[in-house]
């Protein structure tokens, strides 16, 4: 019993994670068109800077306070010196381009951090266990990592469902031509959208350091996995990404426990699963 | 459609061809080693060319393929004997094509973004299957510890551990696998593949069975790929399960598009230059010890501004001066003696509802044959819709389509067109990468629309098809024209053309004179007068000056629903309900 | 005679086809101008060149004495062209009311004429649909939207691209009376349809393109005298 409460706690705290960063993919998809597959390099280095910060600031909160201003900063440099000239161009060349991205990536990840698994510790005061039943603690920092998610979660769909900025986001996913003709500069918000979408990956990488230790493979696992939950949640769907994280994060606690080696097989015949039955996903437009 | 490489890629290809035969006199093992790694990848991206640049269905995962075929020489092998090298081979090239069979039946549901994560997600499964279990020893990998050979009662001929000769025999099925692709992609099957990447929507609309089509090339591509991961099995002896990763997929599609994607060859200059740069980037002695340091950096930023600055990529630089030829074909005596495959078209309560909106709205009409049927009414009245249903890209909510009196509702489009109902699109829908016969000849291979034909056995007869079908619409003499830098009223016509040449007997045009002037409008109404004497037509059009002049009958839909139906007159004479729904529209001012 | 928006020799392609063919086209501040022609002679072109939607490879377009030729559409927008495109482009994941509230801007000129409630008293039948999303509106509630949300930025200038098409006649009717009562505020307004008789009532000159070409320009009675000229070059 404690152990289906352990890895529903896991899928949940997996899945949130994977939220933050599928959700910034299935923006940039949504509204910019680009499949980013650089997408996962932008988590690999927040977790990579979460170090860094982490070791200068003291605090791993006060990291990822830092953290996400600067990777948007830094994704709205990227979007304007690469992105932007691909909007109008095909996939495959985006999907080239973000990919020769993903190379320099790891080369400042090489250069600055070097190529051996680094941990991060826990801040102190999270570093206890709570315990839930009589025979299953839980680390508090996974619990506070999990409301943290949750929180941010939050806050982006009251973005998106209540602000001006939110329904601007909104009606370029559907119409981007007649948001420019009502008067916006749709260059800007492509690239709010994609620094956005880049702060998000950072964000979850950062908040997963102390968890997953930072490793330069770290980022394509991520993105891959993004890419299903997009996939299966539909493209360009926030609700979709929400739903999709959750599924993914509990197929992947629950099948590592009862199905090791096969777990990673699992979520692709999930995500095979959902496509057969609802081709684009389960919220996407037809 | 791919074109054959000009002459200064030919003199390119065979110097790089002279210089790889002569190489191994003159390079260490370690060159020799490198030049057959080179010589394998190039057969991996020329099979991902295939599929991604002919027949633009770009495949995130064909890495798969690439290390199924790999493990199968190694399942293949064993510690007592060397394990024959066909039978290696061969198993490679098998094993692949089932799992691309496998893969593929599900990927093809799919298109776009979809598709390309969807071969994604199913090379790392395949990654994870190897990785995570104890497959082939799992995540360390396995070693082959005798090579195949080819063994003849006891003397070998053939020793895939001989370094030089094994150079040879990867040479040997690069120029193999190129010379096939490129064959293949000339015969009727090849020019469907490259339909699918110009067009899949109208592919459909000719008839053919586009889901087919594309699993068709996604095997002959796997299977290729199959031969290239065998064969690199055999460079090490060693097979590992990063063989499957992704990055390995994002780099061969690097090497195809870097190299030039849709020409086939271009890739191996791709493979050639990509592989040549990490390895130059990587040697220390070369370039300093800060830049092998950093050679990702370096490979990362050229690969970047080769995209941003070159589109076409390495082979665009290679590409002829388009040829200008003005064939002119004698005009044939007499029009094909294709069977007639129907000749009525009706409905019966036939509906269509989005959401809430009933768009078509328990329409019955009929059709008569060789007769010119306009359908008129105002924007917005669901005539496109009812266009779209007669041929089967929409689904009806309810009611039937009746081909010659045989219910074809809820049947695919390539079905409905099978049975001889031919549809032009309101935007008009060409292969605009195909010249103008190139389109026809699709179009008259459609009569016999099975996808896997490696011989066009019937060209004679074809070629008087396309020669019949061009000169009724007038384009006889732009046969060889790019079919998409034609003028719309020219696109148009070819569109027509298509049609009578894919063996379509019932015409469903959707307003065939939008945008034309006084002059193509007179072509193409007389053009329709003529179709007439053997084709039922059913015509959407604006032109109500047209309309009049051809139809011989007239429909009239409103906000989905059938007001009025029968001869031009009667329904002039209906024209005060006609006015009460169309307004300033009423057709009999148009008689004037 | 004081101009607010005037292009000089317009030529633009779509694709390889030239599209526009040299045109000039003029509308003064508050007038209101009919834009005719059949199907494909570059009337949608036009108004999307104006807009900066479509790029013009060669001419003049001034907006109130500034040269705008080559500006992005949302600069265009800012200083005082709205637009109503064909297919009405409402956004189906906004309510009415996001709708609208989401192109709120102050005019070019300093103005706020238009108010969510402004637009709601002329469009009575969105005030009820409110909070209805885009996509649960019927085709004429969707073109009534259209038109509110673009004069909620208070143009100058209001651009619209056959606002009655598919719709129901009375529905027409209805889009016809607004347009007039926008007029009337002193919005210009032009208008492409293909309903003549309305175009006459609303508007006070008429153009006519041919294949990318201006063959008529005048007032409503230049267009009467020449009814059958008109009628053929309309498909009439």
């Amino acid at each position: 019993m404690s152990l289906i409460l352990l890895q529903i706690l896991n899928g949940l705290q997996y899945g949130l994670l994977l939220f933050l960063a599928a959700s910034g993919l299935t923006l940039v998809f949504g509204i910019l068109g680009i499949i980013n597959l650089a997408h996962g390099a932008f988590y690999m280095l927040g977790a990579y800077a979460a170090l860094t910060l982490t070791a200068r600031l003291g605090d791993i909160f006060l990291a990822l306070a830092a953290g996400i201003p600067l990777a948007f900063a830094f994704g709205a440099a990227i979007e304007w010196l690469f992105i932007r000239h691909l909007y109008k161009r095909d996939h495959l060349q985006q999907v080239l381009l973000t990919f020769a991205l993903i190379l320099v990536f790891n080369e400042i990840q090489q250069t600055v951090w070097g190529n051996y698994p680094l941990s991060i510790p826990m801040p102190s005061y999270l570093s206890s266990s709570i315990s839930l039943t009589a025979d299953l603690g839980y680390p508090v920092y996974r619990l506070a990592l999990m409301a943290i998610c949750i929180v941010l979660a939050l806050v982006m769909m009251f973005v998106i469902q209540n602000t001006r900025a939110g329904r601007l986001i909104r009606a370029a996913e559907s119409n981007p031509e007649m948001v420019e003709a009502l008067g916006f500069d749709s260059r800007i918000l492509f690239r709010i959208v994609f620094a956005t979408g880049a702060a998000l990956a950072a964000a979850a990488g950062i908040l997963a350091a102390p968890v997953e230790s930072a490793y330069p493979g770290i980022g394509d696992r991520v993105l891959i996995i993004s890419f299903v939950v997009v996939v299966i949640g539909g493209i360009g769907s926030i609700r979709g990404a929400f739903l999709g994280s959750l599924l993914i994060g509990l197929a992947d606690a629950f099948g590592k426990v009862f199905v090791p080696k096969f777990s990673s097989v699992l979520i692709y015949a999930l995500m095979a699963l959902v496509l057969v039955l609802r081709p684009s996903g389960l919220f996407g437009r037809q | 459609m791919l074109k054959a490489p000009s002459p200064r890629a030919l003199v390119l290809l065979a110097c790089l061809l002279a210089l790889f035969v002569a190489l191994p006199f003159f390079v260490g093992p370690y060159g020799l080693k490198f030049a057959t790694r080179l010589i394998v990848i190039s057969i991996f991206v020329v099979s991902l060319d295939f599929l991604l640049g002919l027949g633009g269905l770009v495949s995130f995962g064909h890495a798969a393929f690439f290390g199924v075929g790999a493990y199968a020489v190694y399942f293949i092998s064993s510690d007592e004997g060397a394990a024959n090298a066909f039978l290696a081979l061969g198993a490679g090239v098998g094993l692949a094509a089932v799992c691309a069979l496998a893969i593929g039946a599900f990927a093809c549901l799919t298109r776009g973004f979809y598709f390309i994560m969807v071969t994604l997600a199913a090379g790392q499964m395949m990654f994870s299957l190897f990785h995570d279990t104890d497959i082939a020893k799992g995540s360390d990998g396995a070693y082959i510890n005798i090579k195949p050979d080819v063994t003849i009662a006891g003397h070998t001929l053939l020793d895939f551990d001989d370094r030089r000769s094994f150079f040879y025999v990867c040479l040997f099925f690069l120029i193999v696998a190129l010379l096939a692709l490129f064959w293949l992609a000339r015969t009727p099957f090849g020019r469907i593949v490259q339909g699918l990447k110009a067009n899949d929507a109208r592919l459909s609309a000719l008839g053919y069975d586009v889901y087919r089509a594309k699993l068709a090339a996604f095997v002959v591509s796997g299977a290729v790929a199959g031969l290239a991961g065998a064969l690199f099995a055999c460079i090490d002896g060693f097979v590992t399960p990063d063989l499957f990763a992704w990055r390995q997929s994002g780099l061969a599609i690097m090497m195809v598009v870097l190299g030039g994607a849709g020409t086939l060859f271009g890739p191996i200059l791709g493979a050639l230059a990509y592989i040549s740069l990490e390895e130059a980037l990587k040697t220390a002695s070369l370039v300093g010890d800060f830049v092998s340091a950093h050679w990702r950096l370096g490979t990362g930023l050229t690969l970047v501004i080769a995209v941003l600055l070159s589109p076409d990529g390495l082979a665009g630089f290679l590409r002829a001066a388009p040829r200008v030829s003005r064939r002119t074909r004698a005009a044939p005596s007499r029009p094909p003696a294709a069977a007639r495959k129907a000749s009525t078209l009706a409905t019966r309560t036939l509906s269509k509802t989005f959401g809430g909106l009933r768009a078509v709205d328990d329409v019955t009409v009929s059709f008569a044959p060789d007769l010119v049927h306009a359908i008129i009414g105002p924007n917005g009245a669901g005539k496109t819709t009812f266009t779209n249903l007669l041929s089967g890209a929409l689904k009806p909510s309810a009611g039937e389509v009746l081909v010659d009196g045989k219910n074809v509702a809820g049947m695919p489009a390539h079905t409905i067109a099978r049975r001889g109902v031919g549809r032009s699109f309101q935007r008009t829908n060409i292969f605009g990468a195909f010249t103008v016969e190139e389109n026809c000849r699709l179009a008259a291979q459609a009569a016999h629309p099975a996808i896997l034909r490696f011989v066009d056995a019937r060209r004679s007869e074809d070629d008087a098809t396309i020669a019949y079908a061009l000169d009724v619409v007038g384009l006889s003499d732009r046969a060889d024209a790019l079919a998409g830098a034609m003028s719309n009223g020219e696109q148009r016509q070819l569109e027509i053309a298509m049609l009578i040449a894919s063996g379509g007997s019932i015409l469903v045009l959707d307003e065939p004179l939008a945008g034309m002037g006084p002059e193509e409008t007179r072509r193409v109404v007389d053009l329709l007068r003529d179709l007439r004497r053997n084709h039922t037509i059913v015509l959407i059009e604006h032109d109500m000056d047209a309309v009049f002049a051809v139809a011989d009958t007239l429909t009239v839909l409103a906000l989905g629903r059938l007001i009025a139906h029968g001869s031009p007159d009667e329904v002039r004479r209906n024209g005060e309900v006609i006015s009460a729904y169309l307004g300033g529209h009423a057709p009999q001012e148009a008689g004037a | 005679m004081n101009e607010l928006l005037e292009a000089r020799g317009l030529n633009a392609y779509y694709g390889a086809s030239h599209v526009l063919r040299g045109v000039d086209f003029r509308v003064g501040r508050g007038e209101t101008v009919s834009l005719l022609g059949r199907n494909g002679m570059g009337k949608t072109t036009l108004l999307r060149t104006l807009m900066g939607l479509t790029p013009s490879k060669s001419g003049d377009i001034r907006l109130g004495g500034a040269d705008i030729r080559g500006w992005r559409p949302s600069a265009i927008a800012r200083a005082g062209v709205g637009f109503v495109p064909e297919g009405r482009g409402i956004f189906p994941n906004l309510t009415v009311e996001e709708n609208l509230v989401f192109a709120a801007r102050e005019g070019a000129d300093g103005r706020r004429d238009w108010t969510r409630e402004g637009i709601f008293a002329l469009f009575p039948r969105l005030a009820e649909r409110r909070t209805n999303w885009g996509n649960q509106l019927s085709g004429g509630e969707q073109q009534m939207l259209t038109i509110g949300r673009a004069l909620m930025s208070n143009p100058a200038l209001l651009m619209v691209d056959e606002a009655t098409e598919g719709l129901a006649p009375l529905v027409r009717d209805d889009i016809w009376r607004t347009l007039k009562l926008i007029a009337d505020k002193g919005v210009a307004i032009v208008v492409v349809d293909k309903n003549l008789d309305d175009l006459k009532a609303l508007c006070r000159r008429h153009v006519i393109l041919v294949k990318g070409e201006v063959v008529f320009e005048g007032s409503t009675e230049e267009l009467a005298a020449r009814d059958d000229f008109v009628r053929s070059q309309l498909g009439l």
